[in-house]
């Protein structure tokens, strides 16, 4: 009744303004979060199953899953920043198979364990090098590039293990630092906050981030006001070596073990995370944030299908739709703004 | 039902539109305009940016369904909530919008079989040579001066604009069923070639054809639309026979009772000429820009003028380092500038804001504050981080200073008007206060009351000191803004004119020489 009282006093289209306004508010929560809620309402969701309600809310299995997943998240973000300027990097994940295997078998011949993963880590960089001087001075579609980098690491990866999984001579230290915990958390998800502080930085808070963002927005703009396009093309693909790298020596202390498979699993799910991250935090932005509430949402999701005793292949379906239903769902969003570009890929595409 | 601004009616009109609105999240686009059109009349739509004609035009194109009202065309109507693009098609209304939708890359006889469909033979095989045959008679009734094999990418705007308007065009001579409606197709023509396009256009009205223009340049209405509404914050305000309207009456209608006013001209920018220029051409030949003299001093606005294919925007370029000369020389302050890259030149004091705003000057989904700050991004480097909050308050000095309206720092660019949008990519530069600005078409589909606006921004640069390089293809912006106006013709220097120039003598100057095709 006391809204019919307000509408009587004061002008028809203030009212009418104030409503729309708190709608827009609403929504615009509703797009940062929306995500993040869903991906709470499955916990609950999970928590209450008869089949899952024993055995999803206990510490156990939140520790493990999210000690799982910290490699995956670091592969996403080393995916993430590609994306920021709209380009793709399918060699993540035969990347990261690379890393591992180098370090696992750097291990196994006895290296110092800093050695060794600084093998894994400079590996994976040089191939980011690689992508990125093929990219940008010769010009050769990102797609197309780190479509064939992942082709031939994959055959490098087969080579170097004989197509064996490498478990030999991994000292227990380092497997030890894989399965740890710290502080109550597992090693890895410390490792992941540190490495997604420092992405968030970059992307947010340094130039760097600004002139990436930049880029993916409008590549003729960014080099008509003075970018050097070339320049944070590279670093951009140079930056995700470095950190699947990084997620590879961890795949190692993580499984203690490296083999030729390992790689190829995490490229679509770090490509599917890193998109997702366009719906949730920064709407519209491939964004930090959005990548660890992707991830979250991810897990939590297969974890609990996995203890439903789902089989495999229904995972397999509902990530794909997750993926699909995200991204669309965030381009709606971005629509109802007025906003006129969807999250999309724009040049040459 | 006598509305303030209403002069005579529409008997029988062909088409009406019926208390439409429409509105974008929080923004109201349309607030119940109503629309008229008589049959084969040549009709205007007009109202500044924002006011929400391209909203109705896209309602009406079924590209955006409205949250109510209705359409009837032909005596059928519509509801306007659930008019698509197909139904607006067979009710035989066709468009040619302000961003032509043409395919670049590939040749003018495939762009124009896209809408029609390609003729076909055997097993759906392609005929080329009858595709090929009818897009040469469709160049010719358009006097387009290029062949059906040609790469649309390879012509200019303005061609690729005429192409797409004879490709709405090419099947409707003699249907008089048929409402064509133009958004905008004007903006990238020159002189020459908007007088080409509206004979044709009145050919076609005094044949039967129904014409909607909507257009920023009042100029060209004058004369030649029968009626005109007129839009202002989403509500229809005058719908009037134009007949004997003056430009200045309809600059009124556009920007209303207390907007600016078109005699706010302001003092000229005092002519500060040093002794020294600030840049300094010699036997420039660069693409079609042939062996090219002149000076440019501090304080002044230079104007370039010339018809499309002058070779203006090539100048621009090349002074910007994104093209390399194959001879002659360019001094700034006396040194060589030598540059290859945007970077370089920027660091030399140049500032550059390209024609295509879309294209090569805006971050649509970045906030108003990073596109204003995407010129000197580095500046705000505190060591350890970006200072955010430093940015979004300069931002806001600066949106108060260049009179930009929007909700704030943190809006997203692509939710600004078109003017809005290029008074930031003014303010960008302006803020690095730079020794040599150029603008190319900078008010290129810009409404009278932002133009105005975007005019006072350029004589300040001036007056603070810049050396202004203004190519535009609109003869009396030059003649109102430019200290000096220099006539390119086909790459060489024609004529120059002091202060004294008028658009009619910049007009013919331009077109000197040029008829030799």
């Amino acid at each position: 009744m006391s809204t019919i009282g307000k509408a009587e006093t004061s002008p028809p289209s203030e009212v009418g303004r104030r409503r729309v306004r708190t709608g827009s508010i609403l929504s615009t929560a509703l797009e940062k979060y929306g995500l993040l809620l869903i991906t709470i309402g499955i916990a609950i969701f999970f928590s209450v199953l008869p089949a899952t309600s024993e055995t999803f809310p206990t510490s156990a299995n939140l520790k493990a899953i999210a000690g799982n997943q910290s490699v995956a998240a670091i592969a996403a973000l080393g995916a993430l920043i590609p994306l920021v300027i709209r380009e793709f990097d399918l060699s993540i994940g035969a990347n990261l198979g690379l890393s591992s295997v180098f370090c696992a078998s750097a291990l196994g011949s006895g290296w110092l364990p800093l050695l060794a993963i600084g093998v894994g880590v400079g590996m994976s960089l040089v191939v980011g090098l690689t992508n990125a001087l093929l990219i940008t001075r010769l010009k050769i579609n990102g797609v197309i590039t780190t479509l064939g980098m992942a082709t031939a690491l994959q055959g490098v990866v087969i080579w170097r293990t004989k197509g064996n999984a490498l478990v030999e001579g991994i000292p227990k230290s380092w497997t030890k630092f894989g399965g740890g915990t710290f502080l109550g958390m597992p090693n890895t998800v410390w490792v992941l906050a540190v490495v997604a502080l420092g992405v968030y930085f970059m992307l947010q808070h340094t130039p760097m981030g600004r002139y990436l963002y930049m880029l993916g927005s409008n590549r003729g703009a960014a080099q008509l006001v003075g970018l050097k396009v070339k320049l944070y093309t590279g670093a951009a693909f140079v930056m995700a070596g470095l950190l699947v790298g990084l997620a590879g020596v961890l795949q190692v202390s993580r499984s203690g073990s490296a083999s030729a498979a390992v790689g190829e699993q995490f490229t679509l799910p770090a490509l599917a995370a890193a998109f997702l991250s366009g719906a949730a935090i920064r709407p519209g932005r491939f964004n930090t944030g959005g990548l660890l509430v992707a991830i979250a949402f991810l897990a939590t999701l297969n974890g609990g299908l996995n203890l439903a005793g789902a089989q495999t292949y229904v995972s397999d379906i509902v990530n794909g739709a997750a993926l699909v239903v995200g991204v669309g769902l965030a381009g709606f969003f971005a629509r109802q703004r007025g906003q006129t570009q969807d999250i999309d890929l724009g040049g040459g595409w | 039902m006598a509305r303030p601004g209403e002069s005579g009616a529409v008997a029988s009109p062909i088409l009406r539109a019926e208390k439409v609105s429409k509105s974008f999240g929080s923004t109201r686009a349309l607030r119940g305009a109503s629309l008229a059109l008589g049959r084969s009349q040549i009709h205007g739509l007009i109202g500044g940016n924002g006011s929400g004609k391209s909203t109705l035009i896209k309602v009406l194109a079924g590209v955006h369904a409205a949250d109510e009202g209705h359409i009837e065309v032909n005596g059928v109507t519509f509801d306007a909530r659930s008019f698509t693009a197909s139904d607006a098609h067979s009710a035989g209304l066709r468009f040619v919008h302000q961003q032509p939708s043409v395919f670049r890359d590939m040749t003018v006889a495939e762009n124009l079989a896209a809408d029609r469909g390609f003729a076909r033979g055997v097993a759906g095989r392609i005929k080329w040579r009858d595709v090929n045959a009818h897009a040469a008679k469709v160049l010719e009734r358009f006097e387009i001066g290029l062949r059906p094999k040609d790469e649309l990418l390879t012509a200019s705007p303005a061609l690729q604009m005429m192409v797409a308007v004879a490709r709405a065009l090419q099947d409707q001579e003699g249907t008089e069923d048929g409402i064509l409606v133009l958004d905008e197709a004007t903006a990238a023509l020159t002189g020459p070639e908007v007088d080409l396009l509206t004979q044709a256009l009145r050919r076609y009205a005094a044949q039967g054809q129904t014409i909607m223009v909507v257009t920023h340049r009042v100029e060209e209405l004058v004369g030649f639309a029968d009626r005109i509404t007129a839009l202002r914050d989403g509500a229809v305000v005058a719908a009037v026979d134009a007949g004997p309207l003056t430009h200045e009456n309809i600059v009124d209608l556009i920007v209303g009772p207390d907007g600016l006013s078109d005699d706010a001209g302001e003092p000229d920018a005092v002519i500060g000429r040093a002794s020294d220029p600030a840049l300094s051409v010699r036997g420039l030949s660069v693409g079609r820009v042939r062996d090219l003299d002149f000076d440019a001093y501090a304080g002044e606005v230079l104007g370039f003028a010339g018809t499309v294919g002058s070779g203006r925007t090539t100048l621009l370029r090349t002074i910007f380092g994104q093209q390399q000369r194959q001879a002659g020389s360019i001094d700034l302050d006396g040194k060589p500038l030598d540059v290859n890259s945007a970077t370089q030149a920027i660091t030399r004091g140049v500032a550059y804001l390209p024609e295509d705003r879309g294209g090569l000057a805006s971050f649509p989904d970045m906030t108003v504050a990073e596109n204003l700050s995407a010129s000197v991004v580095g500046s705000y480097w505190g060591g350890m981080r970006l200072r955010s909050r430093k940015e979004r308050r300069d931002a806001t000095d600066l949106m108060r200073q260049y009179r930009i309206h929007a909700s704030g720092p943190d809006a997203l660019l692509s939710t600004l008007s078109g003017g809005n949008q290029q008074k930031v990519m003014i303010a960008r530069w302006m803020r690095r206060k730079p020794r040599i600005l150029m603008l190319d078409d900078p008010t290129q589909g810009v409404d009278v009351g932002a133009r105005r606006e975007i005019y006072k921004l350029i004589r300040r640069a001036a007056s603070e000191g810049a050396a202004v390089l203004l190519a535009s293809s609109d003869f009396e912006e030059l003649a109102e803004l430019s200290t000096r106006v220099l006539v390119l013709v086909n790459g060489r220097l024609g004529a120059s004119f002091g202060t004294d120039c008028d658009s009619e003598r910049l007009h013919r100057a331009a077109l000197a020489g040029t008829g030799e095709k």
